[in-house]
């Protein structure tokens, strides 16, 4: 017998998959909204102590995205870029997180008294 | 049994069905479906991808606020069972699906009333606009009938070339001439 198998069905998609796995995966919005931002940690990102596992050492992180640079050069260009400028303004509104998807959903928290003390009754209909 | 919520679109996700992606902070993720998780992956926001719950939402398609949202509650204490609690709280349940129903329905026409409108306005600015910008000219006027020619036969030579070989309905042959 010959080849079954169809050729191509790799996608050659390496890089893709690549940046897909959760090993690489950088710091979500939400976390970097609520904790990085915060003055005393960002202050903390800023200046870390010397790590020879980093790139740059771990001198040069920009805190918006997560990332470090090998050099203060590098970090200032990439203040300039559009990457950047992007991702600040992504920064600005608040970020999704999973207590937004259950609002949307309908689910509410106890504890939480209800936002109307409306009768549930036949002929009170709202239509707004 | 916990009927969670998915974190894109916000659908139920029973138990034995979807997945969950647990972050380095112990936030749990649960997503109904590969396609929920491929879009998470993908780090899109799901405040901008229309058939999401919250961006139905987030743009005013769907009631926010009303008393019959706020029945379903994560609950975190356990009731012991209890028939007659059981009984009322199935009943309530109907009455407010019910309620609810109805009131979904209303939202929705009054919010098809406006935007009807609003096309309506739309509509009738841009069939105005087209009518502006086109100028309707009057025709030329037609001569009488009598300059309504005759035709004239025009002789064709009957050996006029033509590219299609007669064939007579037999299969095409290059010897028929």
């Amino acid at each position: 017998m010959g080849r079954l198998r169809r050729s191509r069905t790799h996608h050659a998609r390496r890089d893709v998959h690549r940046s897909n796995r959760t090993r690489v995966r950088s710091r979500d919005l939400d976390l970097i909204q609520l904790i990085d931002l915060d003055p005393k940690n960002r202050a903390a990102l800023e200046a870390q102590p010397l790590d020879f596992e980093k790139p740059g050492l771990g001198q040069h992180y920009c805190v918006e995205c997560a990332k470090y640079y090998e050099t203060d050069a590098a970090l200032q260009s990439h203040w300039r870029s559009k990457v950047h400028k992007r991702r600040c303004k992504e920064l600005k509104e608040p970020a999704y997180t999973i207590e937004e998807a259950e609002r949307a959903a309908g689910l509410g928290r106890e504890g939480k008294r209800p936002t109307a003390s409306m009768p549930v009754e036949m002929d009170t209909i709202s239509g707004t | 049994m916990r009927i969670e919520k998915c974190y894109f679109c916000s659908t139920n996700v029973y138990p034995g069905h979807g997945s969950a992606f647990v972050r380095n902070d112990a936030k749990v993720f649960r997503f109904c479906t590969s396609k929920c998780h491929k879009n998470f992956k993908m780090k899109r926001n799901p405040r901008k991808v229309r058939w999401t719950k919250a961006f139905r939402k987030a743009a005013g398609k769907e009631m926010t606020i009303d008393s019959t949202i706020d029945f379903e509650k994560r609950r975190n204490v356990p009731v012991r069972y209890d028939r007659n609690l059981v009984q009322t709280t199935i009943k309530a349940m109907k009455r407010v699906e019910e309620i609810k129903g109805r009131r979904e329905r209303a939202f929705f026409k009054n919010r098809m009333a406006v935007s009807r409108e609003k096309q309506r306005v739309h509509r009738r600015k841009t069939t105005e606009a087209v009518k502006a910008s086109v100028k309707l000219h009057v025709p030329n006027t037609v001569e009488s009938s009598e300059t309504s020619k005759v035709r004239e036969k025009i002789k064709i030579s009957a050996k006029s070339s033509t590219a299609l070989v007669r064939g007579e309905g037999r299969s095409m042959g290059m010897d028929i001439d």
